[in-house]
């Protein structure tokens, strides 16, 4: 089979999308799932093969979306309505739209995240008399999960909220 | 008066998982400048703007007459729970009352052009919340988008005050200013309604005043 000259090939678009909560990283072919039944059920069969959604990277927490050019508007509607993947929940946000995948990717920003919300300070706490560890920490921002068997449960934190306990 | 990109109601903890300042931040990312909190402690973090709510659901006229009594001098965006056709007009004569939410959960004739007009007429806003189109599926979801559409109609006609929020539960619910103005198309909303929509959350509680010369 050779390949079309680029002339006749179809143009594409390419999404960056964040995956929130940091530090997941969902499965490429579950989050491919995902994205295909989110813009199938919000804009149903025929538009989702106008769309032609797919995903092609995940990396550094951000996905790499790609669409048919001209349906970027109905893919970001879509992915915003994504709240899990899997039974994990998650948010997409769009935060890039491009022809080439390459100009995303340099807008893929490192993550500098650690487990110890304050120097010195333990990465476990107790509020309301159950004990958290911290999961996740990124400036501000604090991810404790309730210590358990069952109870995976995250909650969303800052610094001043655990500094308040 | 400078407009203020609100979110006009958000659960923080204890009601969801995540604390009134972690919404807070997450608001700032997204591009509000304020957010509509249920319940808020604080009024101000990091640069976002936090009103206290306070929601009233699924009770009588009467209950609400004197909640909102205790509200009174307090600065909180009072917001009722929309009911039937009478109880949703009984509200919308009340002073006190900042936001008519739910509507999408009455029937047809539940919101009509008469509490239209009486929304009007007392500048009592008529929330769209988009948790129905975000988290809704099927037949919950359409019913939610054709209410919404008849909204915009009765909007475009009298011209009552509109709010959008997200009624998010969690920071991983809420969405950029971006994805709720794309949201809000959906309803048939153009851009200068989605525009005005998100800025008359900030201004329910300093509604605009006569000029007055400070010596």
């Amino acid at each position: 089979m050779t390949a079309r000259p680029p002339t006749l090939r179809e143009k594409r678009r390419y999404l960056l999308v964040h995956i929130v909560p940091a530090g997941y990283i969902p499965d490429p072919k579950e989050l491919s799932l995902t994205v295909h039944d989110a813009v199938t059920v919000l804009w149903g069969d025929a538009m989702a093969s106008l769309v032609h959604p797919s995903v092609v990277a995940v990396e550094n927490g951000c996905a790499i979306v790609r669409c048919r050019r001209g349906m970027e508007r109905e893919l970001a509607i879509a992915l915003s309505t994504v709240t899990s993947c899997g039974n994990q929940r998650i948010a997409l946000r769009t935060s890039a739209v491009s022809g080439t995948i390459e100009s995303l990717r340099e807008r893929i920003e490192p993550v500098h995240t650690t487990t110890e919300p304050l120097s010195g300070e333990p990465a476990e706490y107790t509020i309301n008399g159950c004990l958290f560890s911290v999961c996740h920490c990124a400036g501000q921002k604090v991810d404790v999960i309730e210590k358990g068997f069952k109870n995976t449960t995250r909650f969303f934190l800052t610094r001043e909220d655990l500094e308040d306990q | 008066m400078m407009m203020m990109i609100t979110d006009a109601c958000v659960y923080p903890s204890p009601m969801g998982d995540s604390s009134v300042r972690r919404m807070a931040l997450e608001a700032r990312e997204l591009g509000f400048d304020s957010l509509v909190a249920i319940d808020a402690g604080i009024s101000e973090y990091a640069g976002v703007s936090v009103m206290s709510g306070v929601q009233i659901r699924h009770t009588s006229v009467q209950e609400i007459l004197s909640r909102i009594k205790c509200q009174k001098g307090r600065d909180a965006v009072v917001m009722v729970e929309a009911g039937d056709s009478g109880f949703n007009r009984a509200i919308l004569t009340m002073r006190g009352v900042h936001i008519l939410c739910g509507v999408h959960k009455t029937d047809r004739y539940g919101f009509d052009h008469i509490a239209a007009k009486m929304a009007a007429d007392h500048r009592i806003a008529i929330d769209i919340s988009l948790a129905p189109v975000i988290h809704g599926r099927g037949v919950l979801r359409q019913r939610a988008l054709d209410r919404y559409l008849d909204i915009a109609r009765l909007y475009r006609k009298f011209e009552f005050p509109l709010v959008l929020s997200t009624h998010a539960r969690s920071v991983l619910e809420m969405r950029s200013v971006r994805e709720i103005s794309a949201l809000a198309s959906l309803v048939g909303l153009d851009i200068m309604d989605i525009e005005q929509a998100l800025g008359n959350a900030g201004r329910l509680c300093t509604p605009e005043r006569a000029v007055r010369v400070i010596q």
